[in-house]
């Protein structure tokens, strides 16, 4: 066991530096040039001294040999400094730790709300026998991860922030601010989850044990949560990585429709001015958290069966 | 919508601009206390007003430094703040401001010529970001200080617009622990400095929240209220979305936007819950700037022809808000020694055909015209940093194409704006410069400075230059007209639009004022 | 289960489960002829298929001949109409300047599915022959390729593809591009499962021990066996690369106005939420049955049609 915890978080640790590597090597190609974007200081055409961009860009580093600037870089990151924000000056870490707790509350919310209603779908799905309400029931996910998110959240605007005035339109004030961006968030997510867990679910019921539970006279009911669905539950369980990395990247689309602050909004305003380094912090962020969130199930697993120490890797990625 | 602001101002500016808030009639007087929620379209990333130009930001960070001086924006007329007066040098080269006594920072440091001195040697070395100080202070030589109160400005060459420059945001006082830092701190911690409203905080790309100056006591003369604001807090949200920020307002969620357009006007307006506040902004106006030096722009005639071919009234009339003003000169109407000569800018497309085929160029099987083998085709590079530039821009897309002119439109970004107008690897770009100072032509169009826009030397340098350096108000007015004339008559770059700040203001705000560059001044603001 | 398939004798004697359902499913095989009276009863049976079909189909033909459906020109706007909701004459409602929004979504579905197609195909084109190299060739060279693909596993395709638009600038190709490399790893883990497999069947061990040369092993046996679920896997992408496509549009790294590009639509008319509801509702109604339908093809095409058989 604890070989397997050893090697899981090596690969864990690899795989960090590999995104980090990998993002780097990306975003060296850029074409554009980020010191001109902040000497311009925006859109005011006034020009700029060719002399004073020389000195921004070696204050950046940019100046420096490819390799260098790599191993540089390479070597703070390391020590948690992944430089400083090309467009505000800000330290890239604090950039996204500042953000962080708006988007935690945000992917928090949305991911309950996509439990509770991607498990309740799957489980109703699954469970009731009127053949249309179960097609009903079961085209819902499907249509679910169809629909562009940030065209849910503007529909949602539209209709409870300016028709009926019930919920506001933007911001991060409160628990009334966060329905609608949760809402919105946990659309594609719980589809996704009820898609997987109602495919498992229906395997699941066909299994031998299931039958041998009805055959000993057990509830329908009982048989299907307490038999059922604790077996599908744990294919669901490998898709965890993957619903996060989703959660994650719906915060751009989510938190640029509802104007809230976190990490996505972040990322957007990065991209959009060529900020390298907090782009390639939050591609480093992004991948730490989906391998975080792997490590955990990995590691939870073999508690649940320890057999699947081998399989489980294996299987979550074919799912992915 | 970014901006650069400046100037010696004599003249009046002659502002019909429609109003300001009445000032709160129906609820009597006014009274303190309070928040005011302001939604804005974007922030600039920076929270140091040396360094930012952008006019969502500024909003915000004016209220937090004090200038020497301001500019009264009906009259254009500069007069005390900081400074209680001043003298200028019959050759514009020194400038003696007589500070206010007993003046403090928000840390609690003297605001005394020291601090102005070490303002103006600091803002030379911001350097590259922050651009606007530095223009203002080309050829600053050095700040003396006879006394605590006393500081002589000193330029090596005559630098007329330098009194105005002392009225903006980009050189307002900040303290000596804000001085002694370095460009990136201060736009990541703020600055400290002697305005009514203090930081209070922010988050970038989303709030900027400014909070009451206890004991504020040294307003401009210009403000109606002497000591503190009204206001104890201002909060600052940044809502890229026209629509939300306007569904927001109707809805009571805020108090005051930015950027209206046209299309808001109408949801605005409905619920009768709203003042809609304009004010042209002095300056360039909004305009295609041409390359002169590429082959298809060095001919007057097709120039010409594109600056006749806009139906600028349409433009106005689809996309800016009530009150905006297509452009009838190169400066907008509210700049210090602006000039009209808006009968060149009158639509007439029959003629720009007619100098089109005069000039050789065909219409050919797509209704683009060619010459020896060349289509007329221009690539326009803009910036998305206003909800109105894309639908004007796509209309004149439209209007060009109906004389046989393409357009293509390039969204550049804001990264690589220095480079390309470097390189002059562009046909044309699109955008203003608010600036309430006529020596933003030369700055512009001075083929012995940067000349983005490759002018060749020519009739309108001696005439930029002159007007630099000439303090007499008539003399000035007749070069400027001249440097108008000039620009227009040859079509350098085609005049569109004239910028209009539009704010949409809660009828519970009172009092919400534009100072001279359209941007606004919150000392006076209160709500009901 | 492609054409390439047809007429080699090499794969004729291969005990493949189901190269002629497969083929049929997709009607692509004349050569076998087409089970017409399955193919009917499979598709009455699902009205929700036929429609999606009946909607990928308008699609299509809206990006390849636009005029079809309308003979409105989606660049030309009248100002004096703008902001008309919709209506008989507008069907979708016009625009800030007065263009008729309805002929700006069919002209905008040419550059929504070239950027859909350009995305799919980078990812199968990469993806597959990552996975085909790695499967291959097998040894370090498998390791490294696989060791990167799962590096672009972990990252967020969305943060992927950002990061990539940062790199290679804004534009639908460019987003389209971004899109594409982000969706590479799925198809690299699918092909060279394929390829693990194929490569030991009896059949391409009997090419080997003929003498034939690698290539031709690779190029005749291995890629046309091993194609089969990695072209499902494509049809899957489709709906995806749809979203992400019309996400990066939306954000506002897509094509450059006056283009209709969906995702750009729609971020467009967020400008306009608060008095024309309709410049962002209607095209995400498009967007969103496209998708659908694209995903309900993909699922018969991956399981009902051979579980049916």
């Amino acid at each position: 066991m604890r070989r397997y915890v050893f090697r899981r978080l090596a690969q864990a640790v690899a795989v960090l530096w590999a995104a980090y590597t990998l993002s780097f090597l990306v975003l060296d190609f850029l074409p554009g040039d980020p010191v001109s974007a902040m000497a311009g200081g925006g859109l005011d055409q006034a020009s700029v001294d060719p002399a004073q961009l020389e000195s921004l860009k070696r204050e950046y580093g940019f100046d420096k040999p490819v390799l260098v600037q790599y191993a540089d870089y390479l070597g703070r990151a390391v020590q948690g400094d992944f430089g400083n924000s090309v467009a505000t000056g800000q330290p890239v870490t604090s950039v996204i730790g500042d953000a962080l707790p708006q988007t935690l509350v945000l992917t928090g919310a949305a991911l309950v709300l996509a439990v509770v209603f991607g498990t309740g779908l799957a489980l109703a799905a699954t469970y009731t026998s009127a053949r249309a309400l179960r097609q009903l029931l079961l085209s819902l996910p499907s249509l679910g991860v169809s629909l562009p998110t940030f065209w849910v959240g503007l529909m949602l605007v539209q209709l409870f922030s300016f028709r009926l005035r019930l919920l506001p339109a933007f911001g991060n004030d409160g628990i009334a601010s966060l329905i609608l961006p949760a809402v919105t968030l946990a659309v594609p997510t719980g589809a996704l989850l009820a898609q997987v867990l109602a495919k498992s679910l229906f395997t699941a019921l066909d299994e031998p044990y299931v039958q041998t539970a009805r055959a000993k006279g057990a509830g329908r009911a009982r048989v299907h949560l307490r038999h059922a669905l604790r077996n599908a539950a744990l294919p669901a369980l490998t898709i965890v990585g993957l619903l996060v990395g989703n959660l994650l990247a719906g915060s751009v689309v989510v938190e640029t429709v509802f104007s809230r602050n976190g990490i996505g909004r972040a990322t957007v305003s990065a991209v959009t001015v060529q900020d390298i380094p907090v782009v390639q912090g939050v591609v480093v962020f992004g991948a730490l958290v989906f391998v975080c969130a792997n490590l955990v199930v990995d590691l939870v697993y073999p508690l649940f069966d320890p057999r699947i120490v081998v399989a489980s890797a294996t299987r979550r990625r074919s799912l992915v | 919508m970014l901006t650069v602001v400046a100037a010696l101002a004599l003249t009046a500016c002659g502002s019909g601009d429609s109003g300001t808030t009445d000032g709160g009639a129906a609820d009597g007087t006014a009274r303190s206390g309070g928040t005011l929620t302001f939604a804005v379209g974007s922030y600039a990333g920076c929270v140091d007003p040396h360094q930012v130009a952008s006019n969502d930001t500024i909003y915000a960070l004016r209220q937090i430094v004090d200038s020497l001086t301001d500019q009264d924006p009906s009259t254009g007329k500069i007069v005390p703040w900081l400074a209680e007066r001043w003298e200028v040098s019959a050759d514009a080269k020194t400038f003696t401001f007589h500070l206010r006594p007993g003046v403090t920072f928000s840390d609690g440091s003297a605001v005394d010529a020291q601090a102005v001195k070490e303002n103006f040697d600091a803002a030379r070395k911001l350097g590259a970001k922050a651009s606007l100080a530095t223009g203002y202070l080309s050829g600053y030589v050095g700040t003396e200080t006879p006394d605590d109160l006393t500081a002589v400005v000193s330029f090596e060459q005559p630098n007329a617009q330098f009194l105005q420059a002392t009225s903006t945001f980009s050189l307002g006082l900040v303290a000596g622990s804000s001085v002694r830092k370095t460009a990136d701190q201060r736009c990541t911690d703020g600055v400290v400095g002697s305005g009514p409203f203090v930081l209070g905080g922010y988050v970038a790309n989303q709030s900027i929240t400014l909070v009451k100056r206890k004991g504020y006591d040294w307003g401009s003369s210009l403000w109606r209220k002497t000591g503190e604001a009204y206001l104890d807090k201002v909060l600052f949200t940044v809502v890229p979305e026209a629509g939300v920020r306007t569904g927001s307002l109707v809805s009571g969620q805020v108090d005051a936007i930015g950027s209206v357009s046209l299309a808001d006007e109408a949801a605005l307006k409905a619920g009768g819950a709203v003042n809609l506040q304009t004010r042209a902004n002095p300056g360039v106006v909004f305009n295609l700037g041409l390359n002169n030096s590429k082959p298809l722009l060095q001919d007057v005639a097709v120039r010409q022809a594109i600056q006749v071919a806009l139906d600028r009234q349409q433009i106005v009339d689809t996309v800016y808000p009530t009150g905006s003003k297509p452009a009838t000169s190169i400066l907008a109407h509210t700049t210090p020694y602006y000039g009209d000569v808006s009968p060149q800018l009158t639509f007439d497309a029959a003629k720009a055909k007619s100098l089109l085929d005069t000039a050789g160029w065909q219409v050919g099987g797509d209704g683009i015209r060619t010459r020896n083998g060349t289509r007329l085709s221009l690539s326009v590079g803009w910036f998305a940093n206003a909800a109105t530039n894309q639908p004007t821009l796509e209309l004149i897309q439209q209007q060009l194409k109906a004389v046989g002119v393409e357009i293509t439109l390039k969204e550049l970004q804001i990264a690589q704006i220095t480079q390309v107008q470097q390189s002059g690897d562009f046909d044309a770009l699109w955008g203003n410069i608010t600036r309430a100072d006529p020596d933003i032509l030369r700055s512009t169009y001075s083929t012995a400075l940067a000349n983005t826009y490759r002018l060749t030397a020519g009739a309108l340098d001696p005439v930029l230059t002159e007007q630099a350096a000439t303090v007499d108000p008539a003399k000035r007015q007749a070069l400027v007209n001249q440097a108008q004339d000039l620009i227009v008559r040859n079509a350098h770059v085609i005049p569109v639009v004239e910028l209009t700040t539009a704010l949409g203001v809660s009828k519970k705000v009172h009092d919400l004022d534009f100072e001279a560059s359209s941007r606004i001044q919150l000392h006076d603001t209160w709500k009901s | 289960m492609s054409q390439t398939v047809v007429g080699d004798p090499a794969l004729n004697i291969v005990p493949e489960p189901d190269p002629r359902d497969r083929s049929e499913a997709t009607g692509w095989n004349p050569a076998r002829g087409l089970d017409l009276h399955r193919l009917a009863r499979f598709l009455l049976r699902r009205p929700g298929l036929v429609l999606s079909i009946a909607v990928v189909a308008l699609v299509v033909l809206a990006a390849f001949w636009p005029t079809l459906f309308t003979a409105r020109d989606p660049l030309l706007g009248v100002p004096s109409d703008r902001f008309q909701g919709p209506a008989a004459q507008h069907w979708f409602g016009t625009d800030e300047i007065g263009r008729d929004v309805y002929a700006r979504v069919v002209h905008g579905a040419a550059l929504s599915l070239k950027a859909t197609l350009i995305a799919v195909a980078v990812a199968f084109v990469v993806g597959g022959a990552i996975g085909l190299v790695a499967g291959f060739v097998g040894g370090w060279v498998e390791d490294l390729l696989m060791r990167l693909v799962d590096v672009l596993l972990a990252i967020p395709a969305l943060f992927l593809s950002l990061a990539l638009v940062t790199a290679l600038g804004f534009g639908t190709v460019k987003v389209a591009v971004a899109v594409g490399i982000a969706s590479v790893a799925g198809f690299a883990r699918v092909m060279r499962a394929e390829v693990l497999r194929v490569r030991h069947a009896t059949y391409v061990e009997a090419a080997r021990s003929s003498g034939a040369r690698w290539h031709s092993i690779l190029l005749r046996h291995v890629l046309p066996n091993a194609m089969g679920p990695v072209l499902v896997l494509a049809t899957l992408d489709f709906g995806t690369a749809i979203l992400a496509v019309s996400s990066l549009s939306f954000l506002g790294y897509g094509a450059a106005p006056p283009a209709p590009e969906w995702g750009t639509l729609i971020s467009t008319g967020r400008n306009y939420l608060a008095n024309a509801w309709w410049l962002s509702t209607l095209p995400g109604l498009a967007v969103a049955a496209t998708v659908l339908a694209t995903n309900r093809i993909a699922r018969a095409v991956d399981g009902e049609w051979a579980s049916q058989r």
